[in-house]
């Protein structure tokens, strides 16, 4: 394990810090989609999600605990859209804090389905703003004191006994009041899925899941300068499962670094895990 | 004796009758999870008159029974299922 701060202790802001909010923050969990990844499914019209989340990002000395909160919205059949609303705890070496952290905003589209018997293909584009709303006095703080966007483009094709996904996304990074901009960052994810028993609409479903994950980020600046420790390439290896029953669905995953090429000296992720609960109503 | 008997069992086969409603047997395409299919139910339920929806997802079918004088129309279900995000095939109905 590589150990070694990143130059840009800028103010509150620790680009690690940053860093892990970066990650967290990146998903939008949608009904069947993947755990870590990007899928294309959406809303039925007039529905709502309610998606709980907990997740766990452990780097070295650095551990960062989020929840969060998402409500979904059925605009018409492709189309939906919601707001995120996390909680973090955030911990570095010896200091610790906790509060709210950025909120998100998204909407997703799908824009081509095919429908055969027992199967649906889809692709969809998904739009995501993290706003400056975290609680930026905390020390780490707790936001990223920016607003970023999200821009993602994903493939899914699901059957009665198999899944497979691919998402690509962008995140571009704004610049904190420190002058702090952390890189953008490019996520990719490939995903398979298998139903071991064939559903019966009644009863509980279960799908195993495994994903390749992706993620590029660009080197970070300060004030235009850039920061030698930051940036590089992480891949993981996703093992999950989606259990539902009617309505209800629980999901749950743990990304498994595999090849790690960070710029500089940084630390390197141990492990992430997230576990979440879902109703659609 | 008799008729004694006979006057509840006329009374039974009335009501049988009075309750006697529709089954709608739709085929849908793009059922692949259960989960997934809960927006279907979620859009009939809003439907005065629904009783009881069954899906079967290796078949691609879609059951609905309703009650007496309650109607279905393909338009209506074609739309039905586009809101809950699925392809409406088609539609048989029989009397219950």
């Amino acid at each position: 394990m590589r150990k070694c701060r990143p130059v840009a202790k800028a103010a509150k802001w620790s680009h690690r810090g940053a860093t892990m909010m970066t990650v967290l923050l990146s998903g939008t969990a949608w009904a069947h989609d993947p755990i870590f990844g990007l899928g294309p499914h959406v809303l039925y019209k007039g529905g709502v999600e309610v998606h709980l989340e907990a997740e766990r990002d452990k780097a070295g000395s650095d551990r960062e605990d989020a929840a969060a909160a998402e409500f979904t919205y059925g605009l018409t059949g492709d189309w939906a859209a919601g707001i995120e609303l996390p909680y973090a705890r955030v911990q570095e070496d010896s200091s610790s804090a906790r509060g709210r952290g950025d909120i998100g905003l998204f909407t997703k589209y799908r824009f081509w389905r095919q429908d055969t018997l027992g199967a649906q293909e889809s692709a969809a584009v998904l739009l995501k703003v993290k706003t400056d709303t975290g609680n930026d006095n905390a020390t780490p703080a707790l936001g990223t004191g920016t607003t970023d966007t999200i821009l993602g483009l994903t493939y899914g094709y699901e059957s009665i006994k198999w899944y497979r996904w691919a998402s690509l996304r962008y995140r571009r990074n704004g610049e904190n009041e420190a002058g702090l901009h952390r890189g953008d960052k490019i996520l990719f994810d490939l995903v398979g899925g298998w139903r071991p028993t064939p559903p019966s609409y009644y009863e509980p479903d279960t799908v195993w899941l495994l994903e390749l994950n992706g993620e590029y980020g660009r080197r970070a600046e300060l004030n235009g300068m850039e920061l030698a420790n930051t940036g590089g390439t992480e891949w993981f290896l996703s093992p999950g499962i989606f259990w539902t029953k009617r309505n209800f669905a629980v999901k749950a995953g743990v990304q498994i670094p595999i090849a790690s090429d960070l710029d500089g000296n940084q630390e390197e992720t141990d492990y992430r895990a997230k576990l979440t609960l879902e109703w659609h109503l | 004796m008799k008729r004694y008997l006979i006057v509840p069992l006329l009374l039974l086969w009335s009501l049988a009758t009075l309750a006697a409603g529709t089954q709608y047997v739709m085929r849908v395409d793009g059922l692949a999870c259960p989960y997934c299919a809960y927006g279907i139910e979620k859009k009939l339920k809003q439907i005065d008159g629904v009783e009881k929806i069954d899906v079967d997802l290796e078949k691609g079918l879609v059951t609905v029974n309703v009650r007496e004088g309650v109607e279905f129309t393909e338009a209506q279900m074609k739309q039905l299922f586009k809101d809950a995000g699925f392809t409406f095939r088609s539609m048989e109905k029989k009397t219950l």
